[in-house]
């Protein structure tokens, strides 16, 4: 934690369980800016909880390894709390109005609501994996203003104690009792993933390189009707056999969909009341992607619950991402939104992968380990599918330490 | 302890003491369909101790009536202080809940 004149910042395991104590001490550090204390106490907390919950649950994936920062200025009559992730982001402005009718009885899709509604300005940077809220004390939305408390900040150990890593004891020995059926559910997840079909036209490679402890990736390549191709990758929090399960659930659930003729959003609206309440009762969340490609659309027709990476790579090295139109699964629910990018068959490939692949290879330098692998894709574009895959495998295999914490999973595909 | 669970006559009243939010709404959610399964059907949430609820709190709320509603009970909310009653406001979810004022009132009706 660095503290410097009324600004400090704190960086939370990506668990929802630091969110509260997070927050109690954000306002406490917060007191002495002469803001109105009712809108302190009310409308900050509620804001920086959605703020921490969207950072956590879209760019941690449910992994708590991953860190998510809060850095907090506090001024005369301003307070400001910047939350930043390491994800991919999503499009704020892709929320629906929770207010309408039709939204009204809907569990989810208030956050950025709120966030609005209770701060004086909210802003997400262009990646939209950093929102900055503030509040000052005038122009408020509701209640009147106060003059501060003015009492001084917290220490840092009050602070520390809210970033701190939390009940790793307990953590490591649920740890150890499950590497046993780790083993067998890694068994169970190679057994489950297809092999990759050959259509004419296609050209497919993927590939799943488990670690130590099971993150539950899998991925799916689906011949459909009127050659169209489905493309999916999913990565499910939590470990061992739950995990295996619910992947176990999802594969055999998305392929019966999809080969239906389920349009991308649909699917994913059956997923979700295949495997929905098997999440909640677990508490685990599962990103997911899937797409269709149709021959000579110029197209890609996507629905995104939370994964992070996935991407549309132009020949000149030009990444386009597909950004989650969702949160994952677990979080969210039906129904679930469908996007369309642009695609040129024969020239665009599409890329997927987990954070796995991206947190390995950031190991390895300073650059962030996503720009390394879209680096990597765009310098073998013109390579066919299965070499652009080696080289990713290659670059994450001489990757420091040697064996990652997580599993790797990337999907390449080209259209003709 | 976030919720604190007692009958009062044949209604279940949860207390939420605390927050309501992203990190303890499963704990509420368990805890409901719990008394639902054995049989309960009148739940009152009571909020005169709460501090705060985010929007996974208002979710949790939401599918709790919803599945309360589909076994034939009722489900109502009592003792908003004025920054949460806002909070249902703004969010139109006051029109979605029925809304005691305190929990007395929520047992009467």
């Amino acid at each position: 934690m660095v503290r410097a004149t009324g600004r400090v910042i704190l960086d939370l395991p990506a668990d929802i369980a630091a969110i509260e104590e997070a927050v109690e001490r954000a306002v406490e550090y917060c007191a002495p800016a002469r803001l109105d204390r009712d809108r302190l106490r009310f409308n900050f907390r509620v804001g920086l909880t959605e703020a921490l919950s969207n950072a956590i649950l879209f760019g941690g994936g449910g992994d708590r390894d991953r860190s998510v920062r809060v850095e907090l200025r506090v001024g005369s009559g301003e307070v400001r709390a910047r939350v930043s992730d390491r994800g991919g982001g999503f499009d704020p402005e892709a929320v629906p109005d929770p207010r309408l009718p039709e939204n009204l009885a809907k569990p989810s899709g208030r956050g950025v609501f709120l966030m609005r509604a209770l701060m004086d300005e909210v802003r997400f940077n262009e990646a939209c994996n950093e929102v900055t809220l503030v509040l000052r004390d005038t122009g408020g939305k509701w209640g009147s203003a106060r003059p501060g408390a003015g009492v001084d900040p917290p220490g840092p150990a009050g602070l520390a104690a809210a970033a701190g890593p939390g009940n790793r004891t307990l953590e490591d020995a649920a740890a150890d009792a499950l590497s046993r059926e780790m083993r067998l559910a890694h068994d169970l997840q190679m057994k489950l993933l297809p092999p990759i079909p050959r259509v004419r036209g296609v050209e497919a490679a993927a590939r799943v390189v488990p670690a130590e402890s099971v993150g539950g990736d899998f991925y799916q390549v689906l011949q459909l009707s009127g050659g169209r191709t489905g493309v999916m990758i999913g990565d499910v929090s939590g470990h061992g056999f739950p995990a295996a399960l619910i992947m176990a659930l999802v594969m055999s659930a998305a392929a019966i969909s999809a080969q239906r003729g389920g349009a991308p959003a649909t699917v994913l609206e059956h997923l979700d009341r295949a495997i929905g309440d098997e999440l909640e009762s677990t508490e685990m969340y599962l990103s997911l992607f899937y797409c269709v490609l149709s021959p000579g659309v110029p197209e890609v027709v996507y629905a995104n619950a939370g994964h992070p990476h996935a991407f549309v790579m132009e020949p000149g090295g030009d990444a386009r991402r597909l950004p989650a139109t969702d949160p994952p699964m677990g979080i969210g629910g039906a129904p679930f939104r469908e996007s369309r990018a642009e695609w040129i068959p024969g020239e665009d490939l599409l890329l997927l992968f987990t954070d796995g692949l991206s947190d390995t290879v950031a190991r390895r330098g300073r650059k962030s380990g996503e720009d390394l692998v879209l680096n990597t894709v765009a310098v073998n574009h013109h390579r066919p599918a299965v070499e652009i895959l080696e080289r990713l495998f290659e670059i994450s295999a001489r990757a420091v330490p040697s064996i990652p914490a997580d599993d790797r999973t990337a999907v390449v595909v080209r259209t003709g | 302890m976030s919720f604190a669970q007692r009958m009062a006559g044949r209604t279940v009243v949860v207390e939420v003491d605390g927050q309501l939010i992203v990190g303890n709404r499963h704990e509420l959610k368990r805890m409901v369909l719990a008394a639902l399964e054995d049989g309960a059907r009148r739940f009152v949430i009571d909020f005169a101790r709460t501090g705060y609820v985010d929007s996974s709190g208002l979710g949790v709320l939401i599918s709790l009536s919803k599945e309360v509603r589909a076994a034939g009970g009722d489900l109502r909310l009592a003792s908003l202080n004025e920054d949460l009653r806002t909070l249902f406001e703004l969010t139109r979810l006051d029109t979605f809940f029925r809304i005691s004022d305190d929990l007395e009132e929520a047992l009467r009706e």
